[in-house]
């Protein structure tokens, strides 16, 4: 005779066994986990969440967190909840394709939303073959001047780049820095920066730009990130005559070298590239930083209003910086692409980022907006926060540059230079 | 500025590699293994340190941070070094790159991501008078200028280096930790508690780590990857100057200090970001003439 201590065990086992089963099978059945045709709309984000550029990433995950909130609340696209999955790359490429792969191939997101150019460069074929757009707030490289978007062509998938930014390109905003240190009468210029690809991207788009308007670069000196002193390489930028120098470095090496700077006496005009305005900075170098100036994506977007308000209103506590608003932008648009393709697959959502941002259609400032709008069979034409968000053909964007100085120990807008001013630095077809 | 300046820049970034080059040859040439975690001491050391001079003043602090890392050294090694102590070099390597691994992560989930500072006051000294003598664009003496936390690195590891030397010649432990290092069986045979100097090495091996990463740490930032940036050069300064070797170490981090400092200053502008990689160039260039490295034989003779 069966005990009936096994009896309980075997009833035990096979209630497990049917209630997993059923579970799973309803799982399917109503398409959790994936993209499909009911259930939550899983969207992927790799974050900065460790590594060098870190600080960067609390005002980008807050802002995403509040736009998915806000399309949540507003039905979803599709009338279905998004999901957002992040997970951490530290800003790695090595990490940034595990990440992208698990959560392409795990989560089955539909849409990335995020990858730094030190990421998106290196697997740039990669992501290709993933078919998957990235719609990033981050890589302000000019790598992707021409490489990303539908070209223009938003049926056709075969011509597509899959990379979408809703950033201003380094060849916009390092054009910003040129344009106002020519204006300020620096003819000579030193340029000092990092050997990873987004720190050499900015002095490189800020080298073309100061150059091609008749600047001179007096020396260019690169360094190896990491290090304990970077002493010798500005006594070596400083061995030229030049009225100012640029700098670009991850933060905590910025610090090291701004100290060293301001320990050796150098002087000169420090012009920051655009991750450096930060108050760590300026609260670790002291007094001599000050007057320093940095040009970094500036807020444009006809609707940055109704994102403040509703980052505010979120109680968030990460400080808006550059990449911020064009997170916002990112996912607002990202969902109304979904919601515009009727289905929620990545093939749906990369033919439809350009439709509903180029126009012409009802402008629309919110998920909610342009949900009602296409649900009453109009088109729709996304104005953004940080910028109109109105996508080139190679998925780029237009905006203005903010400058920020800084005076008496902390950093303060004091200049807009408009988008208008600077499309002349922006070639007609080549961004 | 020119020459002059750049050589004390390489002095000073030689000092803080020497202090921590120390403490790694006398763990290869005493216990007799490649500890890829010591970078993790000198994090250990830097976050003790930044944290406790929160509460102390810096020099009390510094202490409190060779105390810690001097602790955490002797405790790492006796979990995961001694137990397998006995299998040869190669696990104990492979054992070290994990335990690094493992550290740099709990560090990094235990202090966070940000990098935290020092609260110290830069003073600059600036010496002027040596005559400019340009060679093309380089200047070559000049002006030059020291830092406070320049004199600082420098008076602490000379105070190290002294310290050292009276602690190999002058006690019996460290005459015991050379004749360990020389022949280990012989040691014991003479009678040499060879497992208490074992533990020495490990402890001075932790000191010295602290008290490097508290150097770095008020000249840049404590991060997670302040020993692990550190690292490499640390190597490469132990096995130019004869790994097991404390005053050829000393010597191969101020060559690899000085490397650092006058190419960065004097090669061409396309070669200035991979500094680091000329410092090897002259490892792998001293050892094609010296394959023991500087003073490889000397120790062994001695």
């Amino acid at each position: 005779m069966v005990s009936d201590g096994t009896n309980g065990l075997d009833r035990r086992t096979f209630l497990k066994i049917t209630g997993g089963g059923g579970l799973a099978a309803t799982a399917g059945c109503i398409g959790l986990g994936g993209g499909g045709s009911g259930g939550d709309i899983v969207i992927g984000q790799p974050a900065a969440q460790t590594g060098q550029w870190d600080f960067l990433q609390p005002g980008v995950t807050a802002a995403t967190d509040v736009a998915i909130q806000h399309i949540n609340d507003a039905g979803g696209p599709l009338d279905r909840e998004i999901d957002l999955q992040r997970r951490d790359t530290a800003v790695n490429p090595n990490e940034a394709r595990t990440v992208v792969t698990q959560l392409i191939e795990n989560d089955d997101a539909v849409a990335l939303l995020g990858l730094f150019s030190s990421e998106i460069n290196p697997l740039f074929e990669f992501l290709q073959e993933q078919e998957t757009p990235v719609v990033t707030p981050w890589p302000g490289s000019n790598f992707l001047d021409t490489r990303g978007g539908d070209k223009g062509t938003p049926d056709d998938l075969s011509d597509d780049g899959w990379v979408w930014r809703t950033v201003i390109s380094d060849t916009v905003h390092t054009a910003g820095a040129a344009l106002r240190a020519l204006d300020q009468d620096h003819e000579t210029v030193g340029v000092i920066n990092g050997n990873t690809e987004g720190a050499r991207s900015w002095a490189d788009g800020f080298i073309n730009a100061y150059e091609s308007n008749g600047g001179t670069i007096a020396e260019r000196v690169e360094v190896s990130q990491g290090a304990a002193s970077y002493q010798s390489a500005l006594d070596r930028l400083f061995g030229n005559d030049f009225s100012a120098f640029a700098v670009s470095l991850p933060l905590e090496d910025a610090i090291t070298m701004m100290s060293d700077w301001a320990d050796g006496n150098y002087g000169s005009q420090p012009i920051l590239s655009d991750p450096l305005a930060q108050q760590d900075l300026v609260d670790q170098v002291g007094d001599p930083l000050n007057g320093a100036w940095a040009a970094s994506p500036g807020e444009s977007g006809p609707n940055y209003d109704a994102f403040e308000s509703a980052y505010n209103d979120a109680g968030k506590e990460a400080t808006i910086n550059a990449w911020t608003p064009p997170a916002w932008d990112a996912t607002m648009v990202t969902a109304l692409a979904i919601e515009r393709a009727g289905e929620a697959t990545a093939e749906a959502v990369e033919q439809n980022l350009g439709p509903v941002s180029r126009g012409p259609g009802t402008e629309v400032a919110t998920f909610q907006e342009g949900k009602e709008a296409l649900n009453n069979g109009d088109e729709i034409n996304y104005q953004g926060a940080a910028t109109d968000v109105t996508f080139t053909d190679f998925g780029n964007v237009v905006g203005s540059v903010v400058i920020n100085q800084v005076q008496d120990g902390e950093f303060t807008q004091v200049e807009t230079i408009s988008a208008e001013e600077l499309r002349q630095f922006v070639p007609e077809g080549e961004y | 500025m020119g020459l002059v300046q750049n050589v004390v820049f390489g002095l000073v970034q030689g000092s803080y590699i020497a202090i921590a080059a120390i403490g790694f040859t006398m763990i290869y040439g005493i216990v007799n293994m490649i500890n890829f975690a010591y970078g993790e001491y000198l994090t250990i050391g830097a976050f003790v340190g930044v944290i406790a001079a929160g509460l102390f003043p810096l020099p009390v602090a510094a202490l409190v941070a060779m105390v810690g890392a001097g602790v955490a050294s002797i405790v790492l090694a006796k979990l995961f070094f001694t137990p397998i102590n006995e299998t040869g070099p190669v696990p104990m390597l492979l054992t070290s790159i994990g335990l690094g691994l493992v550290l740099r992560n709990v560090i990094r989930l235990t202090a966070g991501r940000s990098a935290r500072y020092y609260d110290t006051q830069t003073t600059t000294y600036e010496f002027t008078g040596i005559p400019d003598v340009p060679v093309g664009s380089v200047d070559l003496f000049g002006n030059f200028f020291v830092t406070s936390e320049h004199l600082v690195v420098v008076a602490c590891a000379v105070a190290v280096f002294a310290i050292l030397h009276t602690l190999l010649t002058r006690t019996d432990v460290g005459i015991a930790m050379r004749a360990m290092s020389d022949d280990e069986d012989l040691a014991r045979v003479r009678g040499i508690d060879t497992q208490m100097i074992r533990n020495s090495v490990w402890i001075l091996a932790g000191v010295l780590a602290g008290l490097a990463g508290v150097l770095i740490g008020i000249q840049t930032n404590v991060s997670v990857t302040t020993g692990f940036s550190q690292i490499l050069q640390i190597l490469a300064a132990a096995i130019l100057g004869g790994a097991g070797s404390p005053y050829g170490a000393i010597a191969g981090s101020y060559i690899i200090g000085l490397v650092l400092a006058l190419s960065t200053a004097f090669l061409p502008p396309s070669m200035t970001g991979i500094s680091s990689a000329i410092a090897f160039l002259v490892l792998v260039g001293v050892l094609l003439v010296k394959p023991s490295g500087i003073a490889g034989q000397e120790v062994r003779e001695a």
